[in-house]
């Protein structure tokens, strides 16, 4: 709750900023400060020393691994922030209102990691949509980015809709928003408290926007338009931060709510149906592309394909894998991203030669792909182990942790793609003015990278013992 | 007598009173072209109608029937339909909304007594508002469906504009609101008419100032009447009609005005009620008739005064028009709600 | 039957009707002028339940302001000639496909239905949609999804101007 109001209150702040505030420059530093606030807000709220507290009614539950999420995910912002921060400053006209809006989806995130009703489920993914699609559009000049924003304005007003529709009808099935509803007794008088057919139905339809809002096949086709389209800054944010608390929320619903009606819908082989698809859509159409921020968003439809299966076990490991695969991945892509922001060309041959010229970029970048490849010693392998260990553990569907392992493997080829044509080709490739800070920041961001993946238990005390 | 559970009479009785006050409310717009066009020509120093029966007392009716004979003229390329629509929904919308004002007290045959009201809901003030935002459809389908330039702008100006003051005029009326705490137009005129309390204007005078341009707007009335500012538009959104049609177009305007007007003297200014007169010592009937006659007072009060406003002021330019509904009336009503709801707090502590 | 329910039959018989017209018509402005008949249904239905203030919000929410926002789009674009590019065949008939699914996996679960045998809405005793009502549960058990909905308007806001303004 602390971290919801704190960062609205930010994004507040940031609005005005750019009436009081002259100079674009400090726009960044100000948000920077805000994020840390927020980190700090929440962290006293986990500790039981919040600024504010305001009796939820049952809206909301505090858990110590929702209150950690949260500080991933606020954390990975600031570091965003930190990287990518002037960028946003050259996007369009409006600095300041782009770091309001940032601030406003980080409150959308904050509600999506307590909600225990889907009223604020829904409040929290409008929150955290709407600011995207306008940020998405933030290039007003250039026609794609304008196209993606409507496409992605248009999609994300439909599946909101679907979403409302299947609240409404679980509500009229069950008579309650809540998401842990107590059957058979409390509940309201009138209502059938076994599973309703209105339910079912209403959790098909809220299950179907989740996957809209994850972009997990066969809801993902928005995903490669909108990535592409957006200004790379935007992406970066949108395919990390807001897709990792998207699936925090999915995770959720899918342990709280659904498995509520587990004796009448198999979730386990709907997931296992969709594992599949977003693993195929993502994995062979990613090979083909030639833009590396194509190549990126396929990617990201493919790892979401590796997230889904801790909604598919729904086991301790799942819920560690879920947080290790959110650190490991919003810190490779923001590092990618942040280093494709400098470049000129976006294509594979635009990397050409990158080793030659500029080696420290090279090697971060190569490590930040080895991590989303899978490759041992990197938090990526660490995530996807749990991923799939945590399947191997519920002791059904084994072969879907062969059919993953396959689709790792061939993502290892448009991953390698990129480090080939950094270091084994010639080129020269244009690349805008890099600060040493800038070059220290991404250096940093590998080590963590390094040292989550070589010490996974230091992360692991952070969560039990923080 | 019941059939099918339904209480015929009552049905027969509300038949019959909706009948009346739709007669009655055109006549009343019928003799409102009359009136303005007197009080034109009494502010421009001229004669005004004075032809058809003693002081052109017949003019109307003769208007009206120059408009039946005219020829119907409806434009090859436009969907026939919409276009008929335009304006029978013009004129649906305006006639709506006297459902839910109160004409007067009960009155009392024998045993049954007789409500001068349509329908009493308990959100009578959403309904007006509801209708109110229905009308601008009368404008636009007719404009679009003229398959005109003219028309299309006018009507996309006039609906702007409705819509741009529909906010502020909804603003306005939540600070009355607030200290009614009741959308029942008939409850809200009986607080006013209980003995003590004043009417609501001493309370919110700003609020009615505000509510007030707000319904210049929405009846599209100078200075507000850009839809149909001839110099740049032609004609407005009726350019294309001819006929009756037209007719409905014009008299949909006198409507709206003598409801917008019926709705300010029922929120602001007591309804029926009788300044300085407690009616309960008079008996029902004589009180309702009486109430009814102040009612259509007030109604014709504030019918005159938007005349004479139209007579008297120039027209708005479209964006000056805009800047005032939306830079200063809708701040001036947020900052009305803001200290009229820190008002009733204060008191409610004190 | 009740005066309610024939009312009921007839009005969600033009519900459906206008609903499919609103698909059926080759026209955007008709398009959007059913769906207001679709509106106006939906309105009604909430005055039989006695959510007189829900009928009403609805009416002027959606009636009066959004769909005139659509009409006033559809009319600016000049939509009226018949430009909707053609779909090809695969792609109607994946729609078809797709839809039929849905269709198939609603009927399903409510053929198997067991709870919402003899259960009869409301019709005219309720009292939940009227104003007091709602305002009470509004601002006591929902105050605080009322308060954060001010951030979704607020971010909606700052976006609007964003998008908006000239640069």
């Amino acid at each position: 709750m602390n971290s919801i109001i704190v960062s609205a209150a930010c994004g507040i702040l940031m609005m005005f900023g750019s009436v009081w505030i002259g100079n674009k420059n400090y726009f960044r530093f100000i948000a920077a400060t805000g994020l840390l606030l927020t980190w700090v807000a929440n962290w006293a709220d986990m500790n039981g020393n919040g600024l504010f507290q305001i009796p939820a009614s049952g809206m909301f539950v505090y858990t110590h691994i929702s209150y950690f999420f949260n500080a991933i995910l606020i954390a990975a912002t600031l570091i965003y922030v930190i990287i990518s921060g002037d960028e946003v400053t050259k996007q369009g006209a409006y600095p300041a209102e782009y770091f309001s809006l940032i601030f406003f989806v980080m409150s959308g995130v904050s509600i999506l990691m307590f909600y225990n009703n889907m009223l604020m489920l829904f409040l929290g993914i409008e929150i955290m949509s709407i600011p995207l699609y306008i940020l998405t559009g933030a290039d007003k000049r250039n026609l794609k980015s304008n196209e993606a924003s409507l496409k992605y304005f248009l999609m994300g007003a439909f599946s909101t809709g679907i979403m409302l529709m299947g609240i409404a009808l679980i509500y009229g099935g069950t008579g309650s928003f809540a998401i842990d509803i107590k059957r058979a007794g409390s509940a309201v008088p009138g209502f059938y408290n076994g599973t309703s057919f209105l339910e079912i139905t209403g959790l098909l339809f809220l299950f179907a926007s989740m996957c809209f809002k994850v972009s997990a096949a066969p809801f993902h086709f928005w995903t490669p338009d909108v990535y592409d389209g957006a200004p790379s800054v935007f992406t970066s944010f949108m395919a990390t931060i807001v897709k990792a608390a998207g699936f925090y929320a999915f995770f959720r619903l899918v342990e709280v709510r659904m498995a509520q009606t587990a004796t009448s819908v198999d979730w386990k082989l709907i997931i296992s149906f969709i594992i599949i698809a977003t693993l195929f859509f993502g994995n062979i159409t990613a090979v083909f592309q030639q833009s590396v921020k194509r190549m990126l968003s396929y990617s990201s439809i493919a790892q979401a394909g590796f997230m889904l299966f801790s909604l598919f076990a729904m086991n301790d490991l799942a819920r560690q894998g879920l947080m290790l695969y959110a650190v490991a991945y919003s810190l490779s892509t923001i590092g990618i991203f942040a280093i494709m922001t400098k470049m000129k060309d976006y294509s594979f041959d635009g990397y050409n030669g990158l080793a030659k010229t500029h080696p420290a970029l090279a090697a971060t970048n190569t490590i930040f792909l080895l991590s989303l490849a899978g490759i041992p010693l990197t938090a990526g392998f660490l995530a996807k182990y749990y991923m799939l260990a945590s399947v191997i553990r519920t002791g059904t569907y084994t072969w879907l942790v062969v059919a993953a392992v396959v689709f790792a493997a061939i993502s290892v080829y448009y991953y390698f793609r990129l480090i080939q044509a950094m270091y084994f080709k010639n080129g020269e490739p244009v690349v805008a003015a890099i600060s040493p800070i800038f070059k220290y920041l991404l250096i940093s961001i590998a080590i963590i990278i390094i040292a989550i993946g070589a010490f996974p238990q230091l992360f692991f005390n952070l969560f039990y013992f923080g | 007598m019941t059939l099918l559970t339904i209480d015929w009479m009552f049905l027969l009785q509300k038949l019959i009173l909706i009948a009346v006050i739709i007669t009655v409310s055109l006549v009343i717009a019928m003799y409102a072209t009359y009136a303005e066009r007197k009080i034109a020509a009494i502010m421009q120093d001229r004669r005004g109608p004075n032809r058809a029966g003693p002081f052109g007392i017949l003019q109307p009716l003769a208007d009206g029937l120059k408009l039946f004979f005219k020829e119907e003229i409806i434009p090859n390329s436009s969907s026939k339909f919409l276009f008929i629509l335009g304006p029978s929904l013009a004129m649906l919308t305006a006639m709506m909304t006297c459902a839910v004002i109160p004409w007067g007290n009960k009155l009392e045959f024998g045993e049954t007594s007789i409500s001068l009201q349509i329908a009493d809901i308990n959100i009578g003030m959403l309904y007006v508002f509801a209708i109110v935002s229905l009308g601008v459809y009368g404008i636009m389908i007719g404009g679009w469906s003229s398959n005109n330039k003219f028309s299309l702008l006018a009507a996309l100006r006039g609906a702007s504009q409705v819509i741009s003051y529909e906010l502020a005029m909804g603003l306005s009326l939540i600070a009355l609101l607030m200290m009614t705490g009741n959308l029942s137009l008939r409850s809200i005129v009986d607080q006013q008419m209980a003995v003590g309390s004043l009417w609501n204007i001493a309370y919110q005078p700003l609020g009615f100032l505000i509510f007030f341009i707000c319904a210049l707007a929405e009846c599209n009335r100078a200075p507000f009447d850009l839809p149909e500012a001839e110099n740049e538009l032609n004609m407005g959104y009726h350019q294309e009609y001819s006929s009756m049609k037209l007719g409905f177009f014009l008299f949909a305007e006198y409507i709206n005005m003598f409801i917008s007007s019926a709705i300010m003297a029922t929120l602001f200014f007591g309804g029926y009620d009788i300044p300085f007169l407690d009616e309960k010592t008079l008996s029902p009937n004589l009180a309702a008739i009486l109430g009814l006659g102040a009612f259509m007072t007030k109604i014709f009060i504030f019918i005159f005064i938007f005349m004479w406003i139209r007579w008297t002021l120039p027209r708005f330019r479209y964006d000056q028009l805009m800047d005032l509904g939306w830079k200063k009336l809708i701040p001036l009503a947020l900052a009305n709600m803001l200290v009229t709801g820190a008002v009733i707090l204060w008191q409610m502590k004190g | 039957m009740e005066p309610t329910e024939i009312l009921f039959w007839i009005i969600s018989g033009i519900a459906i009707f206008s609903a499919l017209m609103v698909l059926l018509s080759k026209n955007p402005v008709y398009s959007v002028l059913w769906l207001i008949v679709v509106f106006f249904c939906i309105t009604n239905h909430y005055i039989l339940l006695n959510a007189q203030f829900l009928a009403i919000v609805n009416m002027i929410v959606y009636a009066g302001a959004i769909m005139v926002l659509f009409l006033f789009v559809i009319m600016l674009m000049n939509l009226n000639t018949i430009s909707e590019p053609r779909r090809t065949l695969w792609v109607r008939l994946a729609g078809v496909v797709s839809g039929g699914l849905l269709l198939t996996v609603i009927i399903s679960t409510v053929r198997s239905a067991v709870d919402m045998n003899d259960k009869k809405a409301l019709m005219s005793t309720g009292d939940i949609g009227l104003i007091q009502n709602l305002g009470k549960v509004l601002f006591t058990s929902y105050a605080i999804p009322f308060e954060i909905s001010s951030i979704l308007f607020l971010s909606a806001m700052v976006g609007a101007v964003v998008i908006g303004k000239k640069e």
